[in-house]
């Protein structure tokens, strides 16, 4: 007698078995600390630390540590800390108490040493805070005078300084529709996802970077191979792809707010872009994007931080037409920048209007 | 098509916004960083910076008040080594162009200076040691510095803080820096400042700081506080009653935000409050 288990018995097997491997890293990967613990970590630093008044914050292996400005902590370091684990408040995580930072090892890895130049770049070419809103809206910098940090999140903006899907699509359609004059498609996709890829860690290893970047990257690879890949899909496969390699990704609030906002736009963007005609041409696309995502993370951002603000779409709707200028005209002058610095500053002071029209709007409901 | 045609658009607000944001009046600005001090003292394209407070929070000043696309600083000048003089500064260093830093001959064994002096270092900033009796001399700008007589080491480090007195044509403005009383007291006797214009009140308002013989002596019409959330007090009750008492107008950055003052230098000035 033969066994016959059709392809969706295979999928679904499939699907289960996998739920099952990540529930199962989960439980052997989560940091067993005990409250007093003394403990010696040894890391790379995979997001940039957030610049206090006084003190710099990073997360490493699950433990906050706020240690002194500086010597100042790069993305890409790897780093020595020892301390001690106070775990508290469990709701807010663990904290390495009395942190002494033992050794900084700078990277000499090309693409984290960009990443630094890039900034540094952005903040010596604009004044603040318009310097802080390229350097996070083309490569997700979250380093930015706390006043304007506070201003972004009061007005439920802040999701334009982290790099995700926007970025991803930009860069990608940008690279895909130069390497096709010069190569074979099949060439020019390859070369497409390795810029993906490039981005994605130029811009720091945040949740909703990596989500955008593997889901581009199989859109793209399916796509070289004659198939078509539905969205719904996409989005579940780069989920479980980052579950298997970090389970700990299910707690983190930017992995299940980019998840969650994807999953709000595909189903009611359109939907509600098709009611808004009467919205003028160049706010419709922002608000109904913003409406959509709204949908699904308003409830998360509510029940997290007890308060969001009604007007946000509005907001969203006003600004978000200038981001695609601030992107393009901010990688642009960026990389140019960085060999020719006058021509490189011009093409930023070219984003300035854009820049002041986002900063005064931000300025009125803030 | 239509983002070509926006972009051209763009140009040319860039264009029209650089040619009409300079005036040519003097400006000087205490900004809001906190507790520290921060002034910014501008006309036109020219900037002289005293101290940047503590944090990167005098960038924002700076961004608010400088021309967008001005990333040079003529001169800035360290009163004296603390943190909330110098912390913004080393922000300041890495993203503008500064062509002079000033500050009297005393160094800071703290980490943080060491990173500051390093980068002034790195970038090959002409350094000015600072001392009573030197004038500095920016466009119709003019800084006596008041204080530290050259030689002094005071134990205390607010004692060798930099004092300057502006002139710019008939206006007069004075920052005393952190010094204290006893010093306060020292410089009430330079003949130069008397009936001034404007004080940036000592060390942040402290009962230790300003003197009533110093008061008596520049007779200011304002008085401005570089303040903010602090555990030492600042600023004393005293002195507030103080400056009440003689009538002078009396401004604190906690509690209004960055403080900018507008003079022609014909003996008028407007002041400006915005957060």
């Amino acid at each position: 007698m033969t066994l016959r288990i059709n392809s969706l018995g295979f999928q679904l097997i499939g699907f289960s078995l996998l739920i099952l491997i990540i529930f199962f890293r989960y439980f052997s990967e989560i940091p067993k600390y005990k409250n007093g613990d003394f403990v010696k970590i040894t890391s790379r630093v995979y997001t940039e630390p957030i610049v206090y008044e006084r003190q710099q914050y990073l997360t490493l292996q699950g433990l906050k540590i706020y240690l002194p400005k500086y010597p100042e902590i790069n993305y890409g370091d790897t780093i020595i800390v020892t301390g001690t684990v106070d775990g508290n408040k469990l709701a807010t995580g663990y904290v390495l108490k009395n942190p002494k930072l033992i050794k900084i090892e700078e990277s000499n890895k090309l693409l984290y040493g960009l990443r630094q130049k890039l900034i540094l770049f952005y903040k010596s070419s604009l004044p603040e805070p318009y310097a802080s809103l390229v350097a996070g809206i083309t490569i997700g910098s979250k380093n930015m005078p706390s006043s304007f940090w506070d201003k972004l999140k009061q007005t439920g903006t802040a999701h334009v300084v982290v790099a995700s899907g926007t970025n991803v699509t930009m860069v990608a359609s940008f690279l895909i529709s130069i390497l096709t004059y010069f190569f074979k498609r099949k060439l020019a996709v390859f070369i497409t996802i390795a810029g993906i890829f490039v981005y994605v860690v130029l811009s720091g290893f945040d949740a909703p970077i990596i989500r955008a970047g593997i889901m581009g990257s199989i859109a793209f690879l399916a796509q070289s191979k004659g198939r078509l890949v539905g969205s719904y899909r996409l989005l579940i496969y780069s989920a479980v792809i980052m579950l298997l390699v970090k389970p700990l990704w299910i707690t983190d609030l930017g992995f299940i707010l980019s998840f969650v906002a994807t999953l709000s736009l595909m189903l009611f963007q359109k939907i509600i872009n098709a009611k808004l005609a009467f919205v003028p041409n160049i706010l419709r696309e922002g608000l109904s994007t913003s409406l959509a995502a709204q949908i699904g993370v308003a409830p998360i951002i509510y029940a997290t931080f007890g308060a969001f603000n009604i007007l946000s779409p509005v907001i969203n709707a006003l600004i978000l037409w200038t981001v695609s200028y601030v992107m393009i005209l901010g990688a642009l002058g960026g990389i140019i920048g960085l060999i020719v610095p006058l021509v490189g500053r011009l093409i930023l002071l070219i984003a300035f209007p854009f820049l002041w029209w986002f900063v005064e709007i931000i300025k009125i409901f803030g | 098509m239509n983002k070509l045609i926006t972009l051209l658009f763009s140009i040319a607000i860039t264009v029209w916004l650089s040619v009409f944001v300079t005036d040519s009046n003097l400006h000087i600005i205490a900004c809001d960083v906190g507790q520290g001090d921060a002034i910014l003292i501008q006309r036109k394209t020219s900037q002289i910076l005293i101290d940047g407070g503590p944090s990167n929070k005098v960038l924002d000043c700076l961004g608010n008040y400088m021309p967008f696309w001005d990333r040079q600083i003529e001169l800035v000048i360290l009163t004296h080594p603390q943190e909330d003089h110098y912390g913004g500064l080393i922000d300041v260093f890495k993203t503008y162009k500064v062509l002079k830093f000033g500050q009297y001959n005393v160094k800071s064994s703290s980490q943080g200076y060491q990173v500051l002096e390093k980068l002034v270092g790195g970038k090959g900033v002409e350094g000015i040691t600072l001392h009573k009796g030197m004038v500095i001399r920016l466009g119709m700008i003019y800084l006596d510095i008041l204080y530290p007589p050259d030689g002094t080491q005071d134990r205390n480090a607010n004692n060798d803080a930099v004092v300057s007195l502006l002139r710019y044509g008939q206006f007069e403005a004075i920052f005393m820096a952190d010094v204290e009383n006893q010093a306060s007291d020292g410089i009430s006797e330079n003949t130069k400042i008397q009936n001034i214009d404007y004080i940036k009140v000592n060390h942040h308002g402290s009962r230790n700081g300003l003197s009533k013989k110093l008061l008596d002596v520049l007779k200011p019409k304002v008085a401005v506080i570089s303040v903010g959330k602090n555990g030492y007090g600042h600023p004393d009750p005293t002195i507030i009653e103080m400056l009440k008492i003689v009538n002078v107008k009396t401004l604190r950055t906690d509690e209004l935000g960055n403080i900018e003052l507008i003079t022609n230098g014909l003996g008028q000035f407007t002041i400006n409050k915005i957060n």
